[in-house]
């Protein structure tokens, strides 16, 4: 009898697998992704030329940013396009018809997609480790509370994208939902500007949101910009989204998978 | 007790109601409508273990959605489906253990990956063991050619291995309860022979099977049963031997004639049976009632008589049936 992880183990085998087939997008995303930090690392040595600048010195912004790539090339290289095809083109009706519950087949995938991201992390990490010699964690327990940040981003980022995927079963499109996902996520996470530098209520904005723990937890984390009792505090906040929004998804799911309408063959 | 019954099954769809053009997009943006349709409307349907059943009917009659309803897809609008005693919407997951499901427009395959990859990935969805996993690979291959493509990725396939493949995926794990939506789609002739061939062997080791498909020879090659529905509604439900001998009363009989055929002599030499010339002018066409006379009894007599070159003689066909029956010529 196979395992029900075995299963999950499958499917994000499979996911992973369909990943290596597309060998150059992980020379593109490395491209890009490397790309974009060299940019926001020329940025900020000018504006930190001159010294600190809401807690941000030099020292501490290579961190943030080199914390920014990694989270954002494991977030925007996973798959989310291949769970929200299933829907509009009707390959639900096919998932349907298997013995898997269909949110848990898809985090596996999802996650398995993810994973192949890491070789691209891994270089990338390690070229701007080379270039730019950022400065290590706070504390050894503030390195492996970041490194558990960093797993956490994991079905967090599923919990989130599953939930704006599922919204094509009512809007029929799925591009207008990605855009909108990943402005906000890319603006409230603290990918593009650190949330220090925005005004108090828009802080408080990001903060009721799922999006700060994409970069500004595992940032704060690493560079001892909370205790540790707040970095536990931040991790509890970060793995209650992630359950809120498994869960959320579930509820959403339920209703949605009332309204499948797969015409035709 | 019936491994599948359903009773009264309804499903209803909101469609949009727009009018055509520019006006028409800029008021339904405005003020939406929309319109109810029935796509399957109050279908009973009862089968026994073991029975092989073609579900047929015209285009939008309603056939994907009742196997859409019937698989679990679907929540019925009214009615209900129980397959093996389970609720296949409610009990989604168990229910899916016992049944296989080809949608011939739809591939299960990982489009970007080796076929195996697939079949191994369904091969834990659905528990199966090592050694049971390695015989059905190996039936499959000797029935249906599977090794010489299973390397292959499923984007580099053409059709017939494909659906050959897809076939595969829906068998792996022996299912009880086997729905097939138009397994022969697109394929060539030598490819639907091998399937039915398959599919025969399938049904005769004890698995029930619904099959809709628009290939009548589909049809009489693998079921025993037929349940024609139009307009989402049931318009026959039998055996396909009762359908052909309550509908097709009459035979007919092409012959060949050594000189040019004259039907009207013909008519009055031979009065019980209809006349018609052929496209040659030797070639004659002879219609008789199939409860009146035996096939025995109208060659006897006529090549007697006439000394026919060549003649053939058409066996009957469930396809004017069902077509009478789509355009309500025929009612049960």
């Amino acid at each position: 009898m196979t395992s029900a992880f075995a299963v999950d183990r499958a499917f994000a085998a499979i996911a992973f697998k369909r990943r290596l087939a597309y060998k150059a997008q992980w020379v593109v995303a490395l491209v890009l992704g490397g790309g974009a930090m060299l940019v926001s690392m020329a940025m900020w040595r000018e504006l930190l030329a001159g010294g600190a600048l809401s807690g941000y010195d030099w020292d501490s912004m290579r961190a943030y940013i080199i914390i920014g790539f990694v989270t954002a090339t494991v977030v925007f290289g996973a798959a989310d396009w291949q769970v929200a095809d299933r829907i509009l083109d009707g390959h639900i009706a096919v998932d349907l018809t298997k013995p898997v519950d269909f949110q848990r087949a898809r985090a596996a995938e999802y996650i398995g997609s993810m994973v192949s991201t890491v070789p691209t992390v891994l270089v990338g990490v390690l070229g701007a480790w080379l270039l730019f010699d950022p400065p290590g964690p706070a504390t050894p327990l503030a390195g492996l509370l970041t490194a558990v940040s960093f797993v956490l981003v994991f079905p967090l980022a599923f919990g989130l994208t599953y939930l704006t995927v599922l919204v094509c079963f009512w809007t029929k499109r799925y591009l207008g939902v990605m855009w909108l996902r990943e402005a906000l996520l890319g603006f409230f996470s603290g990918m593009v500007i650190p949330l220090a530098f925005m005004p108090s209520w828009l802080q408080a904005v990001a903060w009721a949101l799922p999006f700060p723990h994409f970069t500004t937890t595992p940032a704060a984390i690493y560079l001892g910009r909370v205790d540790t009792a707040g970095a536990l505090g931040l991790l509890a906040a970060e793995a209650a989204w992630t359950l809120g929004l498994w869960f959320g998804a579930r509820i959403v799911f339920n209703h949605a998978v009332k309204k499948v309408t797969v015409h035709g063959g | 007790m019936p491994i599948l019954e359903a009773r009264s099954l309804t499903k209803t769809f909101r469609r949009p109601d727009k009018t055509s053009g520019f006006k028409g997009a800029v008021k339904h943006l405005v003020q939406r409508k929309y319109k109810n349709y029935t796509a399957v409307d109050g279908i009973d349907l009862s089968i026994e273990p073991g029975e092989s059943v073609a579900y047929v009917g015209p285009n939008g009659a309603g056939k994907s959605t009742t196997v859409k309803l019937l698989t679990g897809i679907l929540r019925p609008s009214e009615g209900t489906v129980r397959v093996m005693g389970r609720d296949p919407h409610t009990e989604r997951i168990a229910n899916a253990h016992d049944i296989g499901v080809l949608f011939g427009q739809r591939t299960q395959l990982w489009w970007d990956l080796p076929v195996e990859e697939s079949l191994k990935l369904l091969k834990h969805m659905y528990g199966v063991s090592d050694a049971d996993y390695k015989a059905r690979i190996a039936r499959f291959d000797e029935l249906l050619d599977l090794g010489e493509f299973m390397p292959a990725l499923a984007r580099t396939l053409s059709l017939g291995q494909r659906m050959r493949a897809d076939l595969a995926c829906a068998l792996i794990h022996a299912p009880k309860m086997v729905y097939l939506d138009e397994p022969t789609i697109g394929l060539d002739i030598s490819v639907k022979d091998r399937l039915r061939a398959f599919l025969r062997e399938l049904v005769d080791g004890g698995t029930t099977l619904l099959l809709t498909s628009h290939d009548l020879a589909d049809i009489e090659e693998v079921c025993e049963r037929i349940v024609v529905i139009d307009k989402g509604a049931v318009a026959y439900d039998g055996p396909i031997q009762q359908l052909k001998a309550h509908y097709i009363t009459t035979k007919a009989v092409n012959l060949f004639l050594e000189g040019p055929a004259d039907v009207d002599e013909l008519k009055l030499k031979f009065p019980q049976y209809e006349w018609a010339a052929g496209e040659a002018p030797s070639e004659v066409t002879v219609t008789y009632e199939s409860r009146h006379f035996t096939a025995a009894e109208v060659l006897g007599g006529l090549t007697a008589e006439l000394a026919p070159r060549d003649l053939s003689l058409s066996e009957p066909s469930i396809e004017d049936v069902i077509r009478r029956l789509y355009a309500g010529e025929l009612t049960k």
